[in-house]
Formats: C-alpha cells, structure tokens, sequence
C-alpha cells in the first residue's frame, strides 16, 4: 500500500521558517516510522535530517513529532497512523530550538541532566576492586549485602532507572513552556532515582536543596503530559511528587512551593479553612504578595478569584486521618 | 585545533569506562563521539555481564569456559585476566552506582548462559546494557568531562610512528577539527552493519576498524563473525540470551526442541555458534516456518516474564506482532558481533605507539572464534578500564610531538569531493546490496565459491562506489554525507571479512566451512592479521595464540 509522509524541513543555511515536505513510500507489514524515514532518505531524498541509532526503543535518538504526538519514530508502526490519521506527519521536538528539519538542538536539555548531581555522593568505587585484589589464594569475596531489601526496591522506584533521556517528556512538558529554565521530567527523575538509592550518601543533603530552587521541583505544574508520553512507562511526574514529600518531611522549605504546600496544611490543620491571603503571604511574603497581584487583578476582572476566606471545613475528623496517614500530624 | 592529553574516540561502555579511569586522576581526556554518549549501542545490551561470585563456583572456571567457548583462539593469557578481574569490575561498577538485580541473600542475582558452566551472568531485568552505560556516564559527568558529541572521527594521526591525534568532523556545523593528543583510545564498537537481518544500531559501521587498518594497524580474527540465535524474524532486533537462561525452549515447525539432536546436554544454553548453526540446519532442511524458527517462552509464565523479561515482552509486541505471554515468537540467527577487531594487548595497545584500542573495535582477543554470552560487557569494562590505568602510566613519560594539520585538509578534500560528486549511485541502496550479498554467501554457513562470489560483488561495489551522488550540500547536520562515508567503511571491512574467510580452510567457531567442516589445529590454531598494503589491497600475516593452562580439546556440548 502506498502512503503520505509529510515532512518538516528547515535548513538555516537556506529557509527562513520551516515547511512541510510530502512523500511518497510503499508500505510493508511492519513498517515503522523510522523504516519510512530512513527509506525516503535512502531512495528519494538525501537531505532530509533526523537522528536515530538503536532502532529498537532503547537509545532514545528518534523521538520526534508524529501526527502531533510525540512518540519514538522507530517504535511507531506506519499502519497504525495509516489507520488513525491517513498521512504520517512528521515534526521536531518542541521546547528545544531546531537545528534542521527533524533534529532540534539538545543542549539545554543535557545541560539541566548534569545540574541535579546524577550520581552517588560520598561514594568510594575503587575499594570494592582493592578489596578483591587484597584477597589472598582460596579466599573469596563477599558481596556487601546491607542494602538487600531497600536495593530490590530501586529496580521499581517508578521506574527512573529506566530513563532512556529521549526528550519525548521535555518536548511535552507543560512546565517547560512556562518557564525555559526549569529542570524538566526527566532531569528531576533522575533527581529521585538517585536520591532515593540506598547507597547515596548526600549528608547535607544537598541534592534535594539544589533541587528546590527555583526552577526545580516546586515548578513542576502537574499536568501529567510527561507520564503521558514516556514511552518507557515512566511517570516523572509521580517521582516528582515524591520529592515534594520528601523535601518537606526533611524540613527543606525554603522555596515558595514547599512554603505554599505547609501553609496549606497548616492552615487548614490549625483552623480547619483555607485562609488564601494567610497562605499567600506565607509562601513569597510580602514581595511575593505584590508580585502576585497583576495576576490576582486579571484572574478577578475574569471572575476566577478565589474567595480568600474558605468556608470551614465541617468534619475534620476525615482530615485529621488523612494528615495521620501522611505522617502529617506535626502539621496540625 | 583543539588539544588534550588523550581523546577517547566513542563513548560505549569502554570507551567511558576509560574515560571514567583518567577523569578520576584529573587527566585532561576528552571524549568524541558521533552520538551522543547515551545513545551508544551499549545501552542495547540486554542479557547480562559474567563474573563467578558464587560459593560453588570459580573464575577459573570462568576462564576455560570462555577458552572452549572460544574454540581455542583465544589467548588465554588475556582471558585469565577477564575472569580473574570480572567479580571485581562488577562489584566496583556497583560502588558507582549501577544496579544489578538481587538473590535471595541479598547478593547479586545470576542467571544462566549459554556455554557457561555456572550461572553467572549478572543482569538488570532484560538491560543490563542500558543500566551500565548509563550509570558510567553519570560518572562522567560527576568528573565532569569534556565531551565532543556528534562529531565524527574520520583519521587517526601519527608523528614519527607515534600517535597524534584523530581529525573530526563537527556534524552540526560541518566543520573538520584536528584535535592533538599523546594517547588516543578508539572504543569505536562493532560492525554489524555489514550485514542484512542484524541485531546492531544503524551506527554500528566499523569506522575505528577502518580508520586503524588505513593507518596501518592490524585488524586480527576480522573472519569470525558471531551469529546471535535469536533475533526477530522481521527487523533482527535481539532477543536475549537470557531468555533462553530463564529457561525458553527453541522449536521448530514439528514443535519438537530440536537442539536435543546438536547438543544433547547444553541443550538450548550451547554457545551461540551451535545453536545458529542448529537453527540454520532446521531451517535449511524445511522444518522452518516461513524462513525462522520458534522461540517459546510461554511455560515460564506471565509474572515471571513480566519481572525477568518485560522489555523482551515489549520488543516482540512493538516489533513482531506476537505477545510472546501466548504465543512463541518467531526467530532467526542473525548478525550480532564482532569477534576480531583492532589489534591490542591486554593493556589496550596497539603496534602504534600511544594509539589504544578498546571493547569490541579491539581484539584482545579474549572471544577466539566465537564469544560467549555475557563476556562483552564485561571485555567492555576490564580492558576499558586498563586501557585508562595504561594510558595514564604512558602519559608520565610520553613526549610532545607534532600534529600535522595536513591531515585535516586531506579529509576535509575528500569530504568536499564526495559532496560535489554528481553521480547516480545512492549509497544507501549499494548498502542494501552489500548487506544482503554478506549475509547469503558470508554468514553461518561458508562455502569457497560463494565467498569467490562475495569478493566479486564487492569488487563490483568498489566501483559503483566511485560514482556515489550526494544529495545535501548543506554544512548542517548533513547526514548523507556522514552515511556516505560509513557506507564506505563497512565496504572496506566487508572485504577484510570475506578475505579472511576465504583464507582460513578450517571451521572454528563462528566460522564454519561446509568445504572443510573440521577444526584443523596443526595448520590454523592461529590468529589472522590483516593489514594494507602500499597500493591499498588487504593482505594477511599470522600470529601466534596465548595457550597456558588449557590444551585444545575437542569442542562438545
Ligand atoms: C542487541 C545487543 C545485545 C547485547 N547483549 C549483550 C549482553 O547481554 N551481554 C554482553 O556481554 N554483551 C552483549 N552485547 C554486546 C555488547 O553490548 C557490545 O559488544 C558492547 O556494548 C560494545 O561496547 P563498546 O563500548 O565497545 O562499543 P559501543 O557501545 O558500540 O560504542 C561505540 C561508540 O563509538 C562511537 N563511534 C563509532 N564510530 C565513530 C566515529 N567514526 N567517530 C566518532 N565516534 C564513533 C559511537 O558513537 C559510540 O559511542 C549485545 C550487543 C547487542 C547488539
Ligand atoms: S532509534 Fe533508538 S530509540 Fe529509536
């Protein structure tokens, strides 16, 4: 069967603004995206750029725009898109600047991977080959065995450790488009992944701290996109979550987020309503307060202001059990 | 042009394994790499990496597990190393903060492999590759390396006999860099894309390989191709080993477990080279279906494929249409790695003094004429690892010498002619050609004509090569120009290959004649070495193998 492949191209050296491309291909049962691509390139035309490598959803080099979605190329069967869509529209990753046709400039995005300390802290790698060499004829080694139940555990820890860094989330991803600084799903993935491996050592625990700042956890707007899209079945949204709760059961709240989320607890724990102004102090203070009040203004004339003074919540006794069963109780 | 005290050419598991062993003593050592590091076909590894842990078992038998799985070749002075260096490799890749699955005990879980005695491959569900290559990189970047990705290493540069430095091409701007070294690695990978019907990532081309026989290094054993057993039917993407270590069953269209007839007590565990040739046999004679045989793994049951094996249950799924929880999967061998490649010592060096080589573009050689399953992560990191100890005890006392810029020139006038060539071939279509002729008359099965045949139609590609048209002129991210040049490059080790098969009149482990079926140890227990000769054709000496403990037997399973 013969399909379409509508292509994004750009070439800086010679277009102004991207456009599309059509194609014509031969289908074969099978086929995928990336099939599709690399026989355009290979039969009809040369110049047409995109990266790919392992061609079996492990190296993270495809990831792209397909009918809108961003998805791996090479895990994409052509028929399925036949099927929904009749064309195969291919496009760059968003959230990155494109440098040609489907292949968009990544640095950022590995930039921000290096800002969050991916690796184990306080850690000695070469005593455990010493060790060995020190062994004497006969002898054996003993595997260190103190993080038996804990470490079986981070072979499901959300799955982070399966992070394949393809860019599929970060293209997605709700917080990036607001704030270009911020970290993104994957970098804050990798955050909880080695954050929460027994063997990390970070006393001060400066990993969390570094993850706090602005443009860190508290900027992630849950809009669950990243989960969404990982095609690895990762939900970087869930980790982050969990170090909302981390870094707030460690007493890290020095960013406004983690302010906001105690002085919403407390505020409800102590007086059993949401006191909006009360929390909004407490979380950016009084600086914070001002700077807020453009948008208060426009979310008010649009009649979308909340009332600043919640109703009081009748049955506490439901909250209390729920702040028991967070461990919040010290919140109360 | 850039300058530093070493340059690791690719960022595989060796070549970070290196890295890792240089940035930790502060060694200014950069890392160049046409993808970016993550994307190394490392990351594809899925079975496991071997090391004898257990009580009950030894490296010592490790090491005449991997001398018979060798068949003899390979040189048991390196392998005693591999297996005696293993457990501490693994345990130290754990310190860093890789993870392998877990025992009972709380030790690191093993699970068996074929023409292993003991289980003792250690794996991460179904990729181990993916965990390791990541985890090291993360220990790249904690020493926080400089690392020039997607720029691709087109020449190997020499001052007086000793290394220089390698010449790049920037991909994303187009650009050749010279970039001046003492001590240049190439951890380059393989070359599986020689050939159709291949488990490898479309970048495996065998460019260190032919950039090191172009500067006059040796490539040794370049014959001995592995074929993996099970590969999907349809892409040749990898089934791993493992599954056959969690216990699958191979069965051919009689539903019967045919590997009972070839290796009657390894069963479906026999090195690689059994079972492919078994598959073939079985498929050859008609009791395939539709050219591929089954893979059954539906007895062990759903929990235990969803824990041991989940990316094999997703693979099959994505790329063959069978959920192999109710259905066997369809397989076939397929070409999965190379067995020969730049020759090193057991320190990484090769005949040119400061150039090292390291994981599978070297050839130690700890694999011999075939490897087994779970032995090339684990060359990866023990010889990645003392090709970086090496490097920085060379650093101490290597002079300065002279990078000649010509070098440059000379690459970027070859580029710029390629590029201007106005011919009607299209490489990527004499690629096909060249994969499909490897595959039919240079793969499980070998026979002299058919190799003659070989030759011939590379002799025919050699030409139509010269008439290769290159449809982007663009300087930005040009692919075309890039696929040109690996194009180039497998043609040039497709031929090594082919030659060095048609010379070796024995069969040996992966590489077996049906023109001369037996092993002939008083005239071929010897490595083949390949060099260029001053008009560029391949021309072949010997060199003797390593035996110290283990006098050849013959080979059953
Ligand atoms: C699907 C699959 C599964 C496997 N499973 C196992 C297993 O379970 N156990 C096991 O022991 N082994 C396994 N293997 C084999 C093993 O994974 C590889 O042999 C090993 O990972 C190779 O590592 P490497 O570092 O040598 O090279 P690679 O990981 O291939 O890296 C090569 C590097 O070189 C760079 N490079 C190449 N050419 C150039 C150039 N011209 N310029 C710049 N850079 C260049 C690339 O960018 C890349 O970074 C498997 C192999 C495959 C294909
Ligand atoms: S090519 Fe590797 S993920 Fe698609």
């Amino acid at each position: 069967m013969e399909f379409k492949v509508r292509a994004c191209r750009f070439n800086p050296e010679t277009d102004e603004k991207p456009y599309y491309k059509e194609y014509t291909a031969e289908d074969y049962p099978g086929m995928t995206v990336l099939n599709a691509l690399i026989k355009i390139k290979s039969e009809l035309d040369g110049t047409l750029s995109f990266r790919r490598s392992c061609r079996s959803a492990i190296c993270g080099s495809c990831a792209m725009k397909i009918n809108g979605i961003t998805k791996l190329a090479c895990k994409t069967q052509v028929s399925h898109e036949i099927d929904k869509f009749g064309i195969i529209n291919v496009e760059p990753l968003a959230n990155m600047p494109v440098i040609r046709d489907l292949v968009v400039d990544q640095e950022s995005f590995f930039d921000k991977i290096k800002e969050i300390k991916p690796y184990l802290l306080g850690q000695r790698e070469d005593e455990a080959h010493n060790r060995f060499h020190a062994l004497k004829e006969g002898e054996k080694i003993s595997q260190p065995v103190y993080y038996k139940s804990e470490f079986q555990n981070l072979t499901g820890n959300e799955d982070t450790p399966n992070c394949i860094l393809c860019e599929c989330c970060y293209s997605e991803c709700g917080g990036v488009v607001g704030n270009k600084n911020y970290l993104g799903p994957a970098a804050l993935a990798k955050l909880y992944r080695y954050s929460e491996d027994p063997r990390d050592n970070d006393k001060n625990g400066s990993r969390l701290v570094g993850g706090s700042k602005p443009d860190g956890i508290w900027d992630c707007v849950h809009c669950q996109s990243c989960e969404e899209f990982c095609p690895k079945g990762i939900s970087p949204v869930k980790a982050i979550v969990k170090l909302h709760e981390k870094s707030v059961k460690n007493s890290i709240t020095f960013s406004a987020g983690s302010k906001h989320v105690v002085s919403i607890a407390r505020s409800i724990g102590e007086t059993g309503r949401l006191d909006e102004v009360k929390v909004a102090f407490e979380s950016g203070g009084i600086t914070g307060l001002i700077n807020d009040l453009p948008m208060a203004f426009g979310a008010g004339l649009k009649g979308k202001i909340p009332p600043l003074r919640h109703k009081l919540i009748k049955d506490m006794e439901d909250i209390r059990l729920a702040y028991k069963e967070l461990d919040l109780e010290d919140k109360l | 042009m850039l300058k530093h005290d070493v340059v690791i050419v690719g960022a595989g598991l060796a070549g970070l394994r290196a890295a890792v062993e240089l940035r930790k003593k502060g060694i200014d050592a950069v890392i160049v790499s046409k993808v970016y590091p993550t994307r190394s076909h490392s990351g594809a590894a899925q079975g496991g990496v071997n090391a004898a842990f257990d009580e009950n078992d030894s490296w010592e038998s490790h090491f005449f597990d991997t001398v018979k799985g060798s068949d003899y070749l390979g040189d048991q002075d390196a392998i005693e190393i591999l297996a005696s260096e293993a457990p501490g490799n693994i345990l130290e890749l754990q310190s860093m903060g890789v993870v392998f699955n877990r025992n009972d005990k709380g030790g690191i879980a093993q699970r068996p492999f074929g023409g292993q005695s003991f289980p003792r491959s250690c794996y991460y569900a179904d990729a181990v590759g993916h965990m390791m290559l990541h985890g090291l990189f993360d220990n790249v970047l904690k020493y926080k390396t400089k690392i020039l990705y997607e720029y691709f290493v087109t020449s190997l540069v020499t001052d007086n006999g000793k290394v220089s430095g390698v010449v790049a091409y920037d991909i994303k701007n187009g650009k050749f860099e010279g970039i001046a070294a003492k001590a240049v690695l190439f951890a380059t990978g393989g070359y599986g894309q020689v050939y159709s019907s291949n488990t490898n990532a479309l970048i495996n081309t065998g460019d260190g390989m032919a950039v090191s026989i172009k500067a006059g290094v040796p490539l040794m054993d370049m014959e001995f191709v592995q074929f993996h057993p099970t590969t999907l039917k349809s892409t040749g993407i990898l089934v791993t080993e493992g599954a056959r270590g969690e216990g699958a069953y191979l069965l051919n269209s009689l539903g019967v477990r045919f590997m009972s007839k070839y290796a009657p007590k390894a069963m479906e565990l026999a090195p690689r080279d059994v079972v492919a040739r078994a598959e073939q046999t079985e498929i050859n004679e008609g009791r395939g279906i539709g050219g591929a045989i089954l893979l059954d793994i539906r007895h062990l049951g759903k929990e235990r494929i969803m824990e041991k094996l989940p990316q094999i249950m997703q693979l099959s799924i994505d790329f063959e249409g069978v959920n192999p929880i109710y259905e066997p999967i369809p397989i076939r061998p397929g070409a999965h790695y190379s067995m020969g490649g730049i020759k090193t010592d057991y320190n990484g060096r090769t005949v040119i003094e400061g150039y090292y080589s390291a994981g599978e573009s070297a050839c130690v050689s700890v694999h011999g004429a075939n490897r087994l399953g779970g032995n090339s992560l684990l060359d990866t990191v023990v010889f990645g690892r003392r090709a970086g100890i090496d490097m920085a005890e060379y650093l101490k006392t290597a002079d300065e010498r002279k990078f000649d810029e010509k070098a440059v020139k000379r690459d970027e006038e070859a580029f710029e002619k390629l590029k201007k060539s106005s011919g009607k071939e299209r490489h990527g279509l004499l690629k096909s050609e060249l994969q499909e002729e490897m595959r039919a008359d240079v793969g499980v099965f070998r026979e002299e004509n058919a190799m003659k045949k070989a030759l011939d139609k590379i002799g025919e590609l050699k030409e139509r090569a010269r008439n290769i048209g290159i449809d982007d002129k663009s300087k930005t991210f040009n692919t075309d120009i890039v696929e040109a040049f690996e194009f180039n490059n497998i043609l040039l080790i497709a031929e090594v290959i082919t030659r060095g098969a048609i010379l070796r009149k024995e069969s040996r482990g992966a590489h077996y004649r049906t023109d001369f079926p037996e092993r002939d140890d008083s005239n071929w227990l010897k490595h083949t070495l390949a060099t260029l000769d001053g008009s560029g054709n391949i021309k072949f000496d010997f060199s003797e193998v390593s035996i110290t403990k283990f006098k050849p037997q013959p080979r059953t399973y």
